[in-house]
């Protein structure tokens, strides 16, 4: 075994790889271990043991760049692009049911039709949410992402039934139209078709930005890098949805004509809505919820003073309430609620999502997945260590 | 007295590492209370069966390595709780005690002390503010900021500088998970007013802070809750090692051959296994990782009272890591040597046969035995050979061993193949009976357990020289180098022809294998082990004070816990149709035997008679060879993998 002048050139050779890679010394001890090599085999290579031994390889082993290796686990192919068609289109499902709805909906019409729209409204509603809430989470925050979509409901309503409610019970409204207006319970269907339209600018630019965000994540070397690059995606990825919000709006629009504050409370109110989609799908469900909660509880604090100002001696308080609805119709209500909470989400998602733990590789439904079922042998005796 | 057993992945559940040895332990031991520590590994262990808890185990605790942190459940679980939840000053120095750990992880060497520093400061902050504070602060970005920082400090390794993102979160995940142990507030015990400070005060609170012993059933995260006893409550810290962590987490973590597809040669066994996540890392994952369980290592070994590897090789990797000669011992792992008495003392010689037993697969080196066979039976064509599979074989290296077997003797009986269970090999034992020779042919091996079955059936014994079979078979067998068919051929000829040293060497393999290997005195080690540290460490300032000025008012026997007595009568004496006493339940022995001095608080030193069989001095002269020994169970079945390593 002493014939060679250099024995551990020869080992060097057989484990070139490992040896390249190792990060420590011991790693190549442990593999050497591993392979069988013990200390009375060390000592033909001249080393006291497995240690030395492993030093010197670890040494003379010339280093490979650290950075061609980040490429090794590298990131799946992407998908074909007809691939992702059937991933595009049930965020388009909404906006076709609740155009189905409106269509069916005449007032006074046969039961058949009423139920009809019912059914339609009711899934529009239910695919929004799904769409919305599990484009890339599962069932295992189901509950959170609960709590966020009560809070939805509450501006959602208001938007839907609020203005006509408000515009009757401002003080000085006619009493008749009031009745009329709050027991008609007709919702906007506007406003309906306009956000329905809207689910699916949502979540086809949730589902960009989330998937850029991953992307540039791979690629940043610095946690102040990539906050500057998902700013920007974070801008881009809004002003795509603003976008789209605008034409489905318009689209809306052509259903009957309605008034620009409307429309603009109807905007400022996707944008809420898109500000707190964003926020649940990376994990911050109770910013989400807090921020739909505060618009929901400003406008129904309106419509409570509202109220409140017909009572003998409270007419006070319904002042605010009426200059405001007074000047641009009731339609500002919850043109500034909205605005001024989809502002604060959207301020708020500028500083969470930048942060790289918001994207990391591993999502928290993935974090505690189950193990793997154990593979042929794991379970059996004489597994290393199974002492 | 109490002693606190801390396990990663391991004791209650029955699928865990060094689980059976554990409950013979706890059996063994049933003059110790326990009170079992454990973090699992992974929700299938978790949810998994556990082993039927002995009486003599006081209180059990789990915590998982995986999932969202236990410290903040009911908080909402999930991220919400992420992202600086303890801003202010307390979010600060969190900060610095974490920058100093990452900064010990990228730094050279010689960074034992900043890590020490930046743990104990983890955990001081986590007994004073409660471990949700920092679980929540480790699971932020404020984490990942601080890493980064380390990461591209002046004087970090090229390869830690080259961290991207991606890394950074990795690395920030496992280490969120790694010091889970620190914010486990229940698990300590921590006094009223936050953490004692390094006195005596063991009778503040219960949890860690009660137990009069930490034993850490590995060098890893398991120590990770003695350290911090050790260093709050002064609690020493036994730590025992069969298959050494660090070098079980390196294979798990062995970088990536492209092209191989045996890539991670450990992943199938390991997978899901360990809080630090065999996923195939990058180069600074794996970097950082692996400082990080060797700073830890090396913290527990420096702190760690006493240290007790299973084989030669387990310390030599303990050596390595800073571990001092003088605090470690090693102990056998023990196995029960009486399914094989019957065949040792029937003594029968089954003459020229020799028999290989273990589980078939490639590192066994099958087809180097059937070569040497082929050799031997040139020589001595009465020769056979028997090959018992245990375990679940290798499908394709079993087809591949026939193949050539079918080859090499196209004459066909020359060579057996069977398992165990089968008509040929009832039992184990029956397989060894059926040989006269036994051979070990391993190119890689840990603790060798076949040839420890083999020397309880007193076989003469040829083995190759890989992992612990030196030490294990001292002088009692032949050994020759491994991949050398030859000199197996010639060493398994020698014996074969002369059946008088085949006698002797098995005789003496026997009397060894029964001094050092048995599962008795593996557990009388370490009941001989608890009493020493126990002495060593003296009475609680309690004790103290109570038995002022009363020399040896206290002998550490006195810490345990009544036993069942020893028949004081002797057996002939005993009335005609009693039972032995052995045999009796529990409630039925006679009360007045118990001995009234092995009560804790009595002043009376009179040993108990059980104490005197746990104490049993574990100075027993041993073998020249082998300077300290004991022995630890093993079931016979799990032994073998004590420190195998195996590549398929």
């Amino acid at each position: 075994m002493r014939s060679s002048a250099d024995p551990v050139r020869a080992l060097l050779r057989r484990h070139r790889l490992l040896c390249q890679r190792a990060v420590d010394p011991l790693e190549i001890a442990a593999a050497l271990e591993a392979d069988g090599l013990t200390d009375r085999a060390a000592a033909r290579f001249r080393h006291r043991d497995v240690f030395s031994l492993a030093e010197e390889l670890y040494a003379r082993a010339p280093r490979v760049e650290f950075e061609s290796e980040a490429e090794l686990g590298g990131r799946g192919r992407a998908e074909p692009g007809w691939a992702r068609v059937p991933q595009l289109l049930p965020p388009l499902l909404p906006g076709a049911l609740c155009a189905v709805a409106v269509a069916a909906w005449e007032p006074g019409a046969g039961a058949l039709r009423g139920t009809v729209a019912a059914a339609c409204a009711a899934l529009a509603v239910a695919t929004a949410g799904l769409v919305l809430a599990l484009g890339r989470l599962s069932t295992r925050r189901a509950a959170a992402l609960g709590g966020a979509g009560l809070a939805a409901c509450a501006p959602v309503g208001f938007a839907l039934w609020g203005e006509a409610l408000l515009g009757a019970m401002l003080p000085g409204a006619d009493a008749d139209a009031g009745t009329e207006a709050g027991g008609g319970a007709e919702p906007d269907a506007v406003v309906a078709l306009g956000l329905a339209l809207a689910v699916a600018p949502a979540a086809w630019c949730g589902r960009w930005f989330a998937a850029r965000a991953r992307r540039r994540l791979a690629a940043s070397r610095g946690l102040r890098e990539f906050a500057a690059g998902a700013r920007r995606l974070l801008a881009a990825a809004l002003a795509r949805y603003a976008a789209g919000l605008a034409a489905a709006l318009l689209l809306a629009r052509l259903l009957a004509p309605t008034g620009s504050v409307t429309l603009a409370a109807t905007a400022a109110l996707g944008l809420l809505l898109f500000a707190a989609a964003l926020l649940a799908a990376h994990g911050r469900t109770r910013a989400a919820a807090t921020g739909l909660a505060a618009a929901g509880a400003a406008e129904f604090l309106t419509l409570a003073t509202a109220s409140a100002a017909w009572l003998p001696g409270c007419a006070a308080l319904g002042r605010p309430v009426t200059a405001l609805a007074g000047e641009h119709g009731p339609a500002a209500v919850p043109l500034l609620a909205c605005g001024l909470a989809a502002l604060g989400l959207l301020g708020h998602a500028a500083r969470v999502l930048a942060r790289a733990s918001a994207h990391g590789p591993e999502q928290p439904d993935q974090r505690d997945r189950p193990d793997q079922p154990p593979r042929p042998g794991a379970g059996s005796a004489h597994r290393p260590g199974a002492l | 007295m109490r002693v606190a057993l801390l396990t990663e992945g391991g004791y209650p559940y029955a699928h865990g590492q060094s689980a059976a040895w554990c409950d013979r332990l706890l059996r063994g031991l049933a003059g110790h209370e326990f009170e079992v520590c454990a973090l699992s590994r992974g929700r299938q262990q978790a949810a998994g069966p556990r082993l039927a808890p002995p009486p003599n185990l006081v209180r059990l605790r789990t915590a998982p390595l995986w999932g969202p942190p236990p410290a903040l459940r009911g908080r909402g679980g999930g991220r919400a709780g992420r992202g600086g939840r303890c801003t202010g000053r307390l979010g600060r120095r969190i900060a610095e005690c974490f920058g100093e750990l990452a900064g010990s992880l990228c730094g050279g060497r010689a960074q034992a002390d900043r890590f020490a520093t930046g743990l104990y400061g983890l955990a001081e902050l986590a007994a004073r503010h409660g471990g949700a504070g920092l679980s929540g602060w480790l699971r932020g970005e404020q984490a990942v900021r601080v890493l980064e920082a380390a990461c591209r400090a002046p004087g970090a390794p090229r390869v830690v500088h080259a961290a991207r993102v991606p890394d950074l979160l990795a690395v920030a995940d496992r280490l969120e998970r790694a010091l889970r142990p620190l914010s486990l507030d229940d698990w300590y015990g921590w006094g009223r007013d936050g953490e004692g400070d390094g006195d005596d005060d063991r009778d503040g609170g219960d949890g860690l802070a009660r137990a009069a012993l930490c034993h850490a059933v590995g060098g890893g995260l398991a120590a990770l809750p003695g350290l911090l006893a050790r260093r709050f409550f002064g609690t020493p810290l036994l730590v025992t090692e069969y298959g050494v962590g660090l070098r079980e987490h390196y294979l798990r973590h062995l970088a990536p051959v492209p092209g191989e597809p045996e890539a991670a040669p450990h992943g199938g066994e390991y997978e899901g296994a360990h809080a630090l996540a065999p996923t195939v890392a990058g180069a600074p994952v794996r970097a950082l990782l692996a400082a990080f369980q060797v700073r830890l290592a090396r913290e527990a070994y420096a702190r760690a009272a006493l240290i007790t590897p299973g084989n030669a090789q387990a310390r030599s990797w303990q050596e390595r890591c800073g571990a001092e000669r003088a605090r470690l011992r090693t102990v056998y792992p023990g196995m029960d040597a009486g399914p094989y008495r019957a065949v040792a003392e029937q003594g029968r010689d089954a003459g020229p046969r020799m028999v290989w037993v273990g589980r078939i697969e490639p590192a066994r080196d099958l087809t180097g035995l059937l070569l040497a066979h082929r050799t031997v039976r040139n020589a001595e064509p009465t020769a056979r050979l028997l090959i018992v599979g245990t375990g679940r074989p290798d499908a394709r290296y079993l087809a591949r061993c026939r193949a050539l077997a079918a080859r090499l003797f196209p004459e066909g009986v020359a060579v057996t193949f069977t398992e165990v269970g089968t008509d040929e090999a009832p039992t184990l034992a029956d397989a060894y009976a059926a040989g006269s020779v036994a051979v070990l042919s391993s190119v890689v091996e840990g603790f060798p357990v076949p040839l420890v079955e083999a020397m309880f059936c007193a076989r003469a014994t040829v083995s190759t020289d890989v992992g612990a079979v030196c030490e294990v078979i001292g002088g009692t067998g032949l050994v020759v180098p491994p991949r050398d068919p030859r000199a197996l051929a010639g060493a398994c000829l020698a014996l074969l022809r002369d059946p008088a040293r085949r006698a002797r060497l098995g005789a003496a393999a026997r009397a060894r294998a029964l001094e050092l290997f048995t599962v008795e005195r593996n557990v009388a080690a370490f009941g001989g082990i608890y009493l020493e540290l126990c002495l060593e460490r003296g009475p609680s300032p309690a004790e103290r004070s109570a038995d002022e000025g009363v020399p040896f008012a206290r002998p550490a026997e006195a810490r345990l816990r009544p036993g069942p007595p020893a028949p004081s009568t002797p057996s002939w004496a005993r009335p005609a149709g009693a039972e032995p006493i052995a045999g009796r339940p529990e409630a039925e022995r006679p009360e007045a035997q118990r001995p009234e001095a092995v009560r804790p608080g009595s002043e009376r030193p009179g040993p108990p008679a059980t104490a005197e069989a746990m104490s049993a001095p574990p100075e027993t002269p041993a073998p020249p060879d082998v300077p300290e020994t004991t022995g630890a169970p093993v079931p016979p079945a799990a032994v073998g993998a004590a420190g195998r390593r195996e590549r398929p």
